[in-house]
């Protein structure tokens, strides 16, 4: 019975060795194949990264130095009086000097920019060679991340510093090169201490065994994972070299953590930290890093500066002690102060609404798994500059009007875009009014009535008719009453409520009147105006209801931009890109958006447009710039306010910008703003900082100027009452002369200074 | 008196100087009719290789645009169009009034088969302020070119 019972254990012992050998052999193949997995790349998930298109400073530019020390500034250049270090800049008398970080094909160097009359007169580089223009590097900006929001930028073995190598070494593996992945001495001195102190105080762990930690296991220290962690790290050592393992710790090591992004790797934490490559960190910088692996969190530069001096200084000390660094050497870098830069952002995104539109172009090209995990390099069209005076502007703006207005404003809400009027490039969008407030992102989502922005459609409708309709023809702004449903009857009103009867069409659209408006729209018939959207752009449809015409139509702030896009450019459509191009983590490119530009409409009808627009500047309700700044740039747009002023929105362009602004509440309430004196403020804010320059367009050559009554819109005279200068396309200008025009040709007297002004007139043409 | 016949002679003078101001009204340049041109203007119209010839001799005023347009030019006639074509809108973004950028992009586009683009690159060029008789009839030939 006994032999029995000690057979049946016997059996079950053997049972379960034999089991436990089966799930040891298992687990270990598992791990096995893990490792292997992990380090050959297949689970390094790389997050895409976004950069800002970079800054060309180019001989004959004009600039503004005011914002380009912004750009340096949000580039983390620092003004310094001896120019050493790359990004350091000194700016003296109309010289900028500057220390370029360099990318791509920009070699790192020292510059000197020399600025006359706001223009680049010459660029120079330090040995006195001119060149035409150089380029700073773009601003990383962001990344699309995978779930866990790791984020690296993978260095190869040549970029590597061996000061860093030999830092690392020292400090965290001296014996490195002779262990097979686990140090037996190092455990049983922390093992021994450990004990002593009755909880785990101190690692044994070889790098092998750090790396191995960190690819596969939490931070949790128990006994169970050491263990785990040195099996891992057995493996790991008998399919690498050591050269590999360490090239994979200095790219996978656990460095900070900023916001809800984890920066990993020696390659990203010197940018994280300093703004530069891992190749141009000085001895002590590379020394604050290594210092860090010990205690990421406590040896924080930024949060701990005192702490991660102290560990800096150790550091340098062990190089000090092993006849790395001279007595010199040593005492000149433990005097140096810790200097890091801003984190350039914390969460996924420094401009998270810019990175939607971002989004939203490349999911047509690509896989979302591959924008997560495959390190694309994405160069995207946003202007960082612009970003922050639009974000200023939106915040600057808001404050102004809570003062104006009081806290019935205090939920007022808002969204802004800026694009080039040729590319359709978008430079900067912002979201939210408090653009570091992330969430609903109201560019692209909030769909409102868009009020006398639609006007411009209706109008452009007419003048592509140039045999019917020209600036002086007459709109009838009379009372309007059109049947809709059985005996119900639409009857627009003007916004002073007032009738203004028979008007010329260049009055009708700088005074938006709604019932000219509606009456113009109703008699070009709803197809021609649906044709004037198809071009412009807009992919709904026009409903087929009368106050469409006078704003009722919804659109969101990017449609509502593309639709002007066409107009703001002199007919030529192009649809809005936020990407210039992709390049693969070898630096090669994946894939380019070129402009599409098509031209939509004939020059004539838009530059007649155009013309109006303008009008809205020199006397309409954005009057108040210098004729100085019009001409400069060029300027035209449209107020727009939706019923009961629920939305309040402003369009124009400027140089080669065009911005749109909206503010409004998201539950849709009624508020005291009008397109004039909400979103208009906003954008007079952005582009009076922004100062653009114009090309220089000519007229088109069909156009011809005649001098116009505003009233009646006959042909007047220069020297007329109410009489101004007006476009047409040949053929088409008025020919009855106006009442005004009769009367003051014959009060004219002729005195000798308008018989001088005449000849130079004459003298001058 | 004297101030009678000063007035005049001032009204004379105005009268005949304006007469002069109607007589010299300048030609329409803008609206060439590339057709009606010499045989090696045809030859531009039918050889699109002599065409680009003639394109890549188009220079820019700017040294800065002009360095960046060699490079283009360079990858482009070893046939890296789109290197060619990056190059060409970086230089657009520093300069929108050179008519060397909108003759090569006009072309570029022509040769991909994107013929729409092509008139409108070459249509927005004509709009520029400052350019040349020869790039307004080279602009011409994209934006009239029969595909």
């Amino acid at each position: 019975m006994k032999d029995k019972r000690k057979g049946s254990i016997k059996i079950f012992v053997i049972l379960l060795i034999i089991i436990s050998l089966v799930f040891s052999i298992a687990y270990l193949t598992l791990l096995n194949s893990k490792v292997t997995n992990k380090l050959e790349g297949a689970l390094w998930t790389l997050p895409a990264k976004l950069y800002s298109r970079p800054l060309e400073l180019a001989e004959g530019s004009n600039i503004n130095i005011k914002n380009i020390l912004k750009e340096l500034d949000l580039l983390s250049y620092e003004e310094t009086r001896v120019i050493r270090n790359p990004g350091e800049y000194r700016l003296k008398d109309n010289t900028l000097e500057i220390f370029l970080k360099g990318f791509q094909n920009q070699n790192s160097g020292i510059y000197q920019v020399n600025i006359e009359t706001k223009k680049i007169k010459e660029i120079k580089r330090a040995d006195g060679i001119s060149l035409d223009l150089i380029r700073l590097e773009p601003m990383a900006i962001g990344g699309l991340y995978p779930t866990h929001m790791q984020d690296r930028l993978l260095l190869d073995r040549s970029r590597i510093p061996k000061e860093l190598i030999q830092m690392i070494l020292l400090i965290e593996d001296k014996s490195f090169f002779e262990h097979k992945g686990i140090c037996y001495r190092c455990i049983v001195r922390a093992f021994i201490e450990n004990l002593k102190a009755q909880e785990i105080e101190q690692g044994g762990s070889t790098i092998t065994q750090q790396l191995a930690k960190s690819l596969f296991f939490s931070s949790e220290k128990t006994y169970r994972r050491k263990i785990k962690e040195a099996i891992a790290a057995f493996f790991i050592e008998f399919h690498y070299s050591k050269e590999d393992i360490l090239l994979a710790y200095i790219n996978d090591v656990f460095i900070t953590q900023s916001g809800n992004r984890a920066i990993h790797g020696f390659g990203l934490a010197s940018q994280f930290f300093f703004g530069s490559s891992v190749e141009n960190l000085s001895i002590d910088e590379m020394a604050l890093l290594v210092g860090m692996l010990q205690g990421p969190s406590l040896y924080n530069p930024a949060r701990n500066p005192k702490g991660a001096k102290k560990r800096r200084d150790l550091v340098l000390s062990i190089l000090f002690n092993n006849s790395v660094l001279k007595n010199e050497e040593f005492n000149a870098l433990i005097s140096k102060p810790i200097r890091i830069i801003k984190p350039t952002y914390k969460s996924k995104s420094k401009y998270p609404y810019f990175s939607d539109l971002v989004t939203l172009d490349l999911k047509k090209n690509f896989k979302d798994q591959d924008l997560r995990s495959k390190g694309l390099q994405i160069f995207t069209s946003l202007d960082p500059l612009i970003q922050t005076l639009l974000e200023q502007s939106m915040v600057e703006g808001k404050q102004e009007l809570l003062r104006k207005y009081g806290s019935k404003l205090d939920e007022l809400q808002g969204a802004a875009i800026v694009v080039d009027t040729f590319s359709g490039e978008i430079k900067a969008a912002v979201g939210n009014i408090n653009p570091t407030d992330f969430g609903f992102n109201r560019v692209i989502n909030a769909i409102r009535p868009i009020g006398s922005l639609i006007k411009p459609f209706v109008y452009l409708t007419a003048l592509r008719q140039h045999n019917k309709y020209n600036l002086s023809t007459i709109i009838d702004d009379t009372k309007l009453s059109v049947p809709i449903s059985g005996s119900e009857v639409w009857e627009p009103s003007n916004f002073d409520k007032k009738y203004h009867g028979f008007v010329p069409l260049h009055k009708a659209l700088w005074d938006s009147y709604n019932i000219a408006s509606a009456r113009l729209g109703l008699e070009l018939g709803y197809d021609s105006i649906q044709d004037t959207f198809s071009n412009l752009g807009i992919e709904k449809n026009l409903p087929n209801y009368p106050s469409v015409f006078v704003g009722s139509f919804e659109m969101t702030p990017i449609e509502a931009i593309q639709a002007y896009q066409p107009i703001a450019s002199g007919g030529f459509f192009a649809p809005l890109n936020a990407v210039r191009e992709v390049k693969n983590l070898e630096g090669q490119m994946s894939l380019s958006f070129p402009y599409k530009i098509e031209q939509r409409f004939r020059t004539e009808p838009v530059y007649l447009l155009q013309f109006i627009l303008k009008q809205t500047f020199v006397r309409g309700t954005a009057r108040g710039f210098s004729d100085r700044k019009i001409e400069k740039w060029k300027v035209g747009g449209k107020t727009g306010t939706s019923d009961d002023q629920r939305d309040s929105w402003f369009i124009g362009y400027a140089g080669n910008y065009l911005a749109l602004i909206w503010l409004g509440f998201d539950d849709n309430r009624k508020s005291p703003l009008t397109g004039r004196s909400g979103a208009l403020q906003v954008w007079k804010k952005l582009i009076t900082q922004l100062d653009p320059h114009a090309s220089d367009l000519r007229t088109p050559s069909r156009i011809e100027y005649e001098w116009v009554d505003i009233n009646d819109g006959l042909l007047s005279d220069k020297e007329c009452r109410n009489s101004f200068l007006a476009p047409f396309i040949r053929g088409t200008q008025p020919k009855v002369v106006s009442e005004e025009r009769k009367k003051c040709r014959v009060s004219r007297k002729i005195s000798p200074s308008k018989i001088i002004s005449k000849i130079r007139e004459v003298i001058d043409n | 008196m004297a101030f009678k016949y000063l007035l005049i002679f001032f009204l004379s003078l105005s009268f005949i100087m304006g007469c002069a101001s109607v007589a010299q009204k300048k030609p329409d340049i803008y609206e060439i009719k590339v057709e009606e041109f010499s045989s090696s203007v045809k030859l531009l119209l039918s050889d699109i290789n002599f065409l680009k010839e003639e394109i890549l001799k188009v220079n820019a005023k700017r040294p800065s645009i002009q360095r960046i347009i060699s490079e283009a030019d360079s990858l482009w006639l070893k046939g890296d169009v789109v290197g060619a074509n990056l190059e060409l809108e970086r230089a657009l973004r520093i300069s929108k009034d050179e008519s060397a950028l909108y003759l090569r992009l006009a072309h570029l586009r022509l040769e991909q088969e994107l013929y729409k683009e092509s008139k409108a690159f070459a249509a927005r060029g004509l709009l520029n302020d400052r350019i040349s008789s020869w790039e307004i009839l080279l602009l011409n030939i994209y934006t009239k070119k029969q595909i």
